[in-house]
C-alpha cells in the first residue's frame, strides 16, 4: 500500500516536496543567496518536468478519490512545461529590488497552485475537485496582489478572490444538489446512480456549469477577467491566462465526458451559448483594447470559446483536442507575454502603441511575438493552424456545423486585430522606438523554448500521436 | 428525534439565505460586506449538505463531511481577502470598491 | 389542519432568525451592525446543525465560523472603519436590478427543489459521533477523508505564507495613495 501511494502520486508528491524546499530554503540560506533558491527550485522543477514524461501505472487510491491514468499524467505534464516556461520568464522580476525580499515566498505559493490543479485533474470525487480548485484560487490572489507597491495589484488581487469566491459558491449549491441527486460524492457513484436528467440534476448542472464558467472567464462570466489580468503583475498574467485556463478546461472535460456522459443532450446546448457568446465578445472587445495585457486578456477569453469547441465532441477525439490545442496554446501565449514581458521589465510601457516600429530596433523579439500572434489566430504554418484545425474537425464531426462556421468568422476577427499588433511593430513609423532590449538568458531560453515549440509541436506527427496514445489508454 | 421537520423546509431556508448573498455580493460596494455575503452564500451551501446527508442518505457522512471542509476553505478565503483588504486599505485609507478602482472598464 | 409540535417550533424559530438576520446583513447600513446579523445567522445556522443531531458540526460552526471567522471580520472593521459610519445609498436602478436577479433565483430555484421527488429514507440515522468522524477523517479506504485532510493543509500553509506576505510592513512601503 505505502510504495503503491508513492509511485502513483509521485507526481503531487514531488511537486509538493519541492515546493517546501523552497520554503525550507528560504529560511535557511542567508540573507546574501536567498535569490539562489530560485535556481534550486527551477533545477528541481526542470527535473520534476522531465520526470512526468517517464511512464508508470496509473491507479485508483483513498476508496477513488484520487485516480491517475495516463491521460491526467499527460494534461499534468502539458501544465508542467507552462509553469517552466513561466519560472524562467519570472527570473528578472524576481530580481527587482521590491519582489526579491520575497522571491521565494512567491515560488512556493506558485508552485502550491500548480499542485491544487493536480489534486482537481486527478480528482475522484467532488471533494477533492473542490478543494484542489481552492488550493488553485485562493493562493493565486496573493500572487495578483503581489506587487503591492502598485494599487492596481492589490485590487487584482481582491476583484479576483471575491470573485473567484462568488463562483465557488455557485459551484457549491450545484454540487450539493448533486449530492441530493446521487447520494454519494464519488464519481463512479454518481455515473451509476444518476441515469436520466431530471430538472434536479438539470438545476445543478447549471450551477455547476456557472461556477465553472466564471473560472474559465467565459461570457456572460467574464467581467473580472480583464481588471484582474491588467493589474497583475505580467508574470502572473501569465500564468493566470495560460495555466490556470488550461487546468480549469481539462478539469471541464473530464468531468463532462467521464462524469455526466448521460447529461449530454443537457450540458450541449449550455456549452454551445457559451462558445458562441465568448468567442464573439472577446474578439469585439479585445479589438478596442490599448493595453498588450488587456488585449491579451481578451484574445485569451476568444481562445477560451474556442477550446469550448472541442467538448462538443464526447469521446476521446474531443479530449485530444483539446489537450493539443492547450499545448500550443501555452506556448503561443507564453512566447507573446515573454516579449510583453522583456518590453516591460526595460521599459515599463505596456501600451500597444509603444510597440510602434518595435522591428527597427528589436527584430528578434518582434519576429517572435508576429509568430505568436500567427499562432494564436491560427496562420499555416505555424503550430496554431494546426491545433485550430483539429478542434474544428472534431466540431464538424459532431455535426456543429454552423458552429465551426460562426468559429472561422471569429477567426477571421482574431486575426484582424492580431495583425493590428504585427502591423504596429513592423509599419507604423514611431520618431522614438523602443530601445534595443537585452533580456537575461532564462527569458531568452524560454523564448527559444516556445519558438521551437510553436514550429515543431504542429508539423512533427509524433507530438499529436503520442497524445493520442496516452488518451487512448484512458 | 425531530422527525417532524421536512427537508423542503430547510431547503427553502438555505436557499433564501444564499439568494441574499448573491444580492448582498451584487448591491454592496465595501469589500468586508462583499466577503460578508460570499460567507452568507458558503454558509446556506453547508446547510444543503449538511439537510441532504440527514434527509437523504444517512447511510454515509459525505453531506457532512463535505460541509466541515467547507468551512475550513472559508476560514482560509477570508483570512487572505482580509490580508489584501487591510492592505488595501492602508493604501487608499478606504475600502469602497469605487475609491480602489482605477482601472477603466 | 395538524398542530405546530414543540419541534416544529423551535425549528421555525430558529429559520426565522436565519432568514430575517442574512437578509439585515446584506441591506444594513452600518458595517458593524452587518456584522453583528451576520453572527446571528450563523449561529442559527449552529442550532441548525444541532436540531439534526450533528453536534460536531454545530460546535465547528460555532467554533470557527462565528468564533473565527466573524471576529476577524469584525477586527478587520475596526481597523478599516469609523465606527457609526453610514454606507451611502445605492442607486435605485442596482438595487432594483439586484432584487429581481436574486429573486428570480431564488424563485427558480426553489421552484425545481420543492418540485423534486426527494425519496425520504428509512435508513438509520448517521451516528455522527466525534470518535466516528475522527475514524473517517484518519481513513483511507472508501468513505475516509484522510487525502482531503492532509491536502487541504496544503493551502492552509499556503494562505498563512501568502498574507503575512501581503499583509506584512515592508521597508519601502509608503503611505502616499498614488504611489505608481
Amino acid at each position: 500500500m505505502t510504495y503503491s501511494i508513492i509511485s502513483i502520486m509521485r507526481q503531487e508528491l514531488g511537486l509538493v516536496v519541492i515546493a517546501l524546499l523552497v520554503l525550507f530554503f528560504d529560511l535557511v540560506v542567508n540573507e546574501k543567496n536567498k535569490q539562489k533558491v530560485f535556481l534550486i527550485a527551477l533545477a528541481l522543477f526542470g527535473l520534476h518536468t522531465l520526470a512526468g514524461f517517464f511512464p508508470f501505472e496509473g491507479g485508483n487510491l483513498f476508496g477513488g478519490m484520487y485516480s491517475t491514468q495516463p491521460v491526467h499524467i499527460l494534461m499534468k505534464n502539458v501544465l508542467n512545461i507552462g509553469v517552466f516556461l513561466v519560472l524562467l520568464m519570472s527570473a528578472s522580476w524576481l530580481k527587482t529590488p521590491q519582489i526579491a525580499n520575497k522571491s521565494n515566498e512567491f515560488l512556493m505559493i506558485l508552485l502550491t497552485t500548480l499542485s491544487g490543479m493536480y489534486f482537481m485533474i486527478s480528482a475522484g470525487d467532488f471533494l477533492m475537485f473542490y478543494i484542489g480548485l481552492e488550493i488553485a484560487s485562493i493562493p493565486m490572489a496573493i500572487l495578483a496582489a503581489y506587487e503591492k507597491f502598485k494599487s492596481r495589484s492589490e485590487e487584482a488581487g481582491i476583484k479576483f478572490l471575491l470573485n473567484s469566491a462568488l463562483s465557488t459558491g455557485f459551484l457549491l449549491f450545484g454540487l450539493s444538489l448533486f449530492y441530493a441527486a446521487a447520494g454519494s460524492i464519488y464519481f463512479d457513484d454518481l455515473t451509476r446512480t444518476l441515469s436520466q436528467p431530471s430538472p434536479l440534476v438539470a438545476l445543478a448542472l447549471t450551477f455547476l456549469l456557472s461556477g465553472l464558467a466564471f473560472k474559465l472567464s467565459l461570457v456572460p462570466f467574464h467581467f473580472w477577467t480583464a481588471d484582474v489580468y491588467e493589474g497583475s503583475p505580467m508574470v502572473v498574467t501569465s500564468y493566470f491566462s495560460v495555466i490556470s485556463k488550461g487546468a480549469v478546461a481539462f478539469v471541464l472535460g473530464i468531468l463532462l465526458f467521464k462524469v455526466f456522459p448521460v447529461f449530454e443532450g443537457l450540458w450541449q446546448n449550455v456549452i454551445y451559448t457559451l462558445a458562441v457568446a465568448t468567442m464573439f465578445l472577446g474578439n469585439l472587445f479585445a479589438i478596442r483594447q490599448k493595453n498588450i495585457k488587456r488585449f491579451l486578456a481578451f484574445s485569451s477569453i476568444a481562445q477560451a470559446g474556442f477550446i469550448l469547441l472541442g467538448l462538443l465532441h464526447t469521446d476521446n477525439l474531443g479530449i485530444i483536442v483539446i489537450i493539443y490545442f492547450v499545448l500550443i496554446y501555452i506556448l503561443s501565449n507564453l512566447a507573446a507575454f515573454g516579449v510583453a514581458q522583456a518590453v516591460y521589465a526595460a521599459s515599463g510601457k505596456e501600451n500597444i502603441e509603444d510597440y510602434n516600429g518595435f522591428y527597427k530596433t528589436n527584430p528578434r523579439l518582434a519576429l517572435i511575438m508576429m509568430l505568436a500572434l500567427f499562432s494564436l489566430s491560427g496562420i499555416p504554418p505555424v503550430a496554431g493552424f494546426f491545433s485550430k484545425f483539429f478542434l474544428f474537425t472534431a466540431a464538424a464531426k459532431a455535426g456543429y456545423y454552423w458552429l465551426v462556421f460562426i468559429a472561422v468568422v471569429n477567426t477571421t476577427i482574431a486575426l484582424y486585430y492580431y495583425l493590428l499588433v504585427v502591423k504596429a511593430m513592423f509599419i507604423n513609423p514611431n520618431p522614438e522606438p523602443l530601445p534595443t532590449i537585452r533580456s537575461d538568458k532564462y527569458l531568452r531560453s524560454a523564448l527559444f523554448i516556445t519558438v521551437i515549440g510553436i514550429f515543431l509541436t504542429g508539423i512533427l506527427s509524433p507530438v499529436f500521436e503520442y497524445i493520442q496514445a496516452m488518451v487512448d489508454k484512458f | 428525534m425531530w422527525q417532524d421537520i421536512t427537508l423542503q423546509d430547510v431547503l427553502i431556508v438555505s436557499t433564501l439565505m444564499f439568494f441574499s448573498g448573491v444580492y448582498g455580493f451584487l448591491t454592496r460596494r465595501n469589500l468586508i460586506t462583499m466577503l460578508m455575503s460570499v460567507e452568507l452564500m458558503l454558509n446556506a451551501v453547508n446547510i444543503n449538505f449538511v439537510a441532504f446527508n440527514y434527509f437523504l442518505h444517512p447511510e454515509n457522512m459525505h453531506g457532512m463531511f463535505f460541509a466541515l471542509f467547507v468551512v475550513v476553505i472559508a476560514a482560509a478565503e477570508a483570512s487572505v481577502a482580509i490580508a489584501i483588504i487591510i492592505g488595501i486599505y492602508r493604501r487608499f485609507k478606504s475600502i469602497n470598491i469605487e475609491d480602489v478602482s482605477n482601472m477603466k472598464y | 389542519m395538524m398542530s405546530i409540535t414543540f419541534h416544529q417550533a423551535v425549528f421555525y424559530f430558529f429559520s426565522a432568525i436565519i432568514v430575517i438576520f442574512s437578509i439585515l446583513t446584506v441591506t444594513s447600513k452600518r458595517i458593524l451592525r452587518a456584522a453583528t446579523f451576520l453572527l446571528f445567522v450563523l449561529l442559527g445556522t449552529a442550532a441548525f446543525y444541532f436540531i439534526l443531531n450533528y453536534a460536531f458540526m454545530g460546535a465547528l460552526q460555532i467554533t470557527l465560523y462565528a468564533g473565527g471567522i466573524v471576529v476577524l471580520i469584525i477586527f478587520s472593521i475596526l481597523l478599516t472603519s469609523h465606527v457609526g459610519e453610514r454606507f451611502e445609498p445605492i442607486g435605485w436602478g442596482k438595487m432594483i436590478a439586484s432584487a429581481l436577479v436574486s429573486l428570480i433565483g431564488a424563485g427558480f430555484t426553489l421552484y425545481v427543489l420543492l418540485n423534486a421527488d426527494f425519496i425520504p429514507t428509512q435508513a438509520p440515522l448517521p451516528d455522527a459521533s466525534v470518535k466516528n468522524i475522527g475514524t473517517a477523517l484518519l481513513s483511507y479506504e472508501r468513505n475516509g477523508f484522510v487525502l482531503p485532510f492532509e491536502v487541504v493543509s496544503l493551502l492552509l500553509l499556503a494562505a498563512i505564507v501568502g498574507a503575512i506576505v501581503i499583509a506584512r510592513k515592508e521597508p519601502h512601503d509608503t503611505e502616499n495613495p498614488n504611489n505608481e
